[in-house]
């Protein structure tokens, strides 16, 4: 398809659909006509409510039955462990009991994804970064078994309060909470062995759930977001120990956000390499998006498309920070 | 905000007025091998316990860092009176003869910021008095908050079906109400 065509295309599909032109003018290029109406359509169904089981408060079997009994129907997600899709009926799934407890948190599953793909370890120092509302803030505090530290980092004031408020009913006690900017991290009194950058970004993964984002951002938007993105990321592997790693995540499907986020702190920082996700889930990450030739190993970062795994769209990459060599 | 040590009046006012209630040793028993430390906010005193290895790095960084929480909330101490997180209600539950255990219905009601009735009640230790903070635990045991009794648990048994027993001061739905 020449770029008129390409273009001429986009413009049909966008009035057709209610997006705006730029967006499927991008999809069209990333993916093919094909592709891009099975995106298009996938974003129109709904994404399955999902839920982490809390084993810092309970086990996995007490809440499977107390849920069952309820008529909750449950369905394992098969590469994570204690998190299931739930299919809640007419009840909300904030209001039953078991969540007020504790027992459960409502989450997506690329969300948990991202907090296994970085596999925290009992004892380990996790920094994770723009942390509200709390959802892998907990996961992580679970994985720690509640030892270790999660230094939870977050800069809006209203969403400190959930973040707080999440981190008290599933009962993690090993949280430090800091009010700041993820971009200015350099008086932290602790050196993380691994962090969490769950970037906040455009949203353009989230079309599925808040189908106002057809039109409500810009490629403006994109870049304003791509540069903080960037900020952060780049303060993030500053404090990562050495040997350590991270996840950077957005709920992003932009390469502009991810894979090109990355591939320039890699050109940046020799010391930061991309590794392999041993999970299987999703889709290789893009190394030549548009065109434009990126680092290969970026075909190790993972993505969830609507079309391609039901779930919004996401992308997940980890990174290790190598260990200096000696004199 | 700035982390402090906790001044040894405050603390025995703090234990003192947990173990009243919750039996003696409760506070020792939370605390564990973690140390009190506290935060000002408003006009109160929020405590927290930290694993003690946290507490010189975190009190340097609280110099230039806005920390907001950390490790296990114990509660608030306000005008002399320590509020107790809902941080810890589960933990305690497992330490004090305190407690209420109240029906499904009762439990439910609970949940939705209802004080607890005569009918709802299922259990209660017959040495409470008026006036006493009290756990508020489902029949399968599970802390749902905190309330006082508005009478002495040797007279419920007198009252009315209908009649109040013990008022809520916090509950588990506080979550949801908070967040909307």
């Amino acid at each position: 398809m020449s770029s008129k065509e390409l273009r001429q295309r986009a413009k049909e599909l966008a009035k057709e659909h209610g997006y705006l032109q730029y967006m499927i003018e991008r999809y069209l290029s990333l993916w093919g006509e094909e592709n891009t109406i099975r995106f298009i359509e996938a974003c129109e169904q709904p994404v399955r409510t999902a839920i982490r089981v809390n084993t810092l408060k309970t086990s996995v079997s007490s809440v499977l039955h107390r849920l069952q009994a309820k008529g909750v129907i449950l369905d394992e997600v098969p590469w994570l462990n204690n998190c299931f899709y739930a299919d809640f009926k007419d009840s909300s799934p904030g209001a039953l009991l078991e969540h007020m407890l504790g027992f459960y948190y409502v989450q997506g599953v690329p969300s948990m994804t991202a907090v296994s793909v970085l596999d925290p370890q009992p004892d380990e120092i996790v920094l994770d970064l723009a942390a509200a509302p709390g959802g892998k803030t907990t996961h992580i505090a679970q994985l720690l078994e509640n030892t270790g530290m999660v230094m939870a980092i977050e800069q809006d004031r209203q969403r400190m309060t959930s973040l707080q408020s999440n981190i008290i009913r599933c009962g993690a006690t090993n949280t430090v909470v800091i009010r700041g900017d993820a971009r200015k991290l350099d008086d932290l009194p602790f050196k993380p062995d691994k962090i969490l950058l769950d970037a906040p970004c455009s949203g353009e993964g989230l079309i599925p759930l808040d189908p106002t984002r057809k039109t409500s951002k810009s490629m403006a938007d994109i870049r304003f977001c791509a540069t903080r993105e960037d900020e952060m990321l780049e303060s993030a592997v500053n404090v990562l120990s050495e040997g350590g790693s991270m996840v950077y995540s957005t709920c992003s499907i932009a390469p502009e956000e991810n894979e090109y986020i990355v591939d320039g702190i890699l050109k940046q920082h020799p010391e930061i390499e991309v590794v392999e996700i041993p999970t299987k889930f999703g889709t290789p990450g893009y190394s030549e998006p548009y065109g434009v030739r990126l680092s290969e190993s970026l075909t190790l970062t993972r993505r969830f498309l609507p079309h391609l795994h039901g779930t919004e769209g996401f992308f997940i990459c980890k990174l290790r920070k190598k260990e200096a060599v000696s004199e | 905000m700035k982390i402090e040590l906790v001044n040894p009046m405050d603390w025995s006012s703090v234990t003192e007025q947990i173990d009243i209630e919750f039996g003696a040793g409760t506070t020792r028993n939370l605390l564990g091998d973690r140390a009190p430390i506290f935060m000002t906010k408003g006009g109160s005193r929020i405590f927290y316990a930290v694993p003690k290895d946290w507490i010189t790095e975190l009190m340097n960084a609280s110099e230039t860092l806005d920390i907001q929480f950390l490790g296990k909330e114990l509660g608030s101490l306000d005008k002399g009176r320590f509020r107790l997180s809902l941080q810890i209600f589960s933990e305690i539950a497992e330490m004090t003869e305190s407690f209420i255990i109240v029906s499904q219905l009762g439990a439910e009601a609970f949940t939705y910021g209802r004080s607890i009735i005569r009918e709802s009640v299922l259990e209660l230790n017959q040495s409470l008095v008026r006036g006493q903070r009290v756990l508020v635990l489902s029949e399968n045991r599970e802390c749902l908050g905190i309330a006082t009794l508005s009478v002495d648990a040797a007279k419920v048994t007198r009252l009315r079906a209908d009649k109040l027993v013990a008022k809520n001061l916090v509950d588990v739905g506080w979550f949801i109400r908070r967040l909307g």
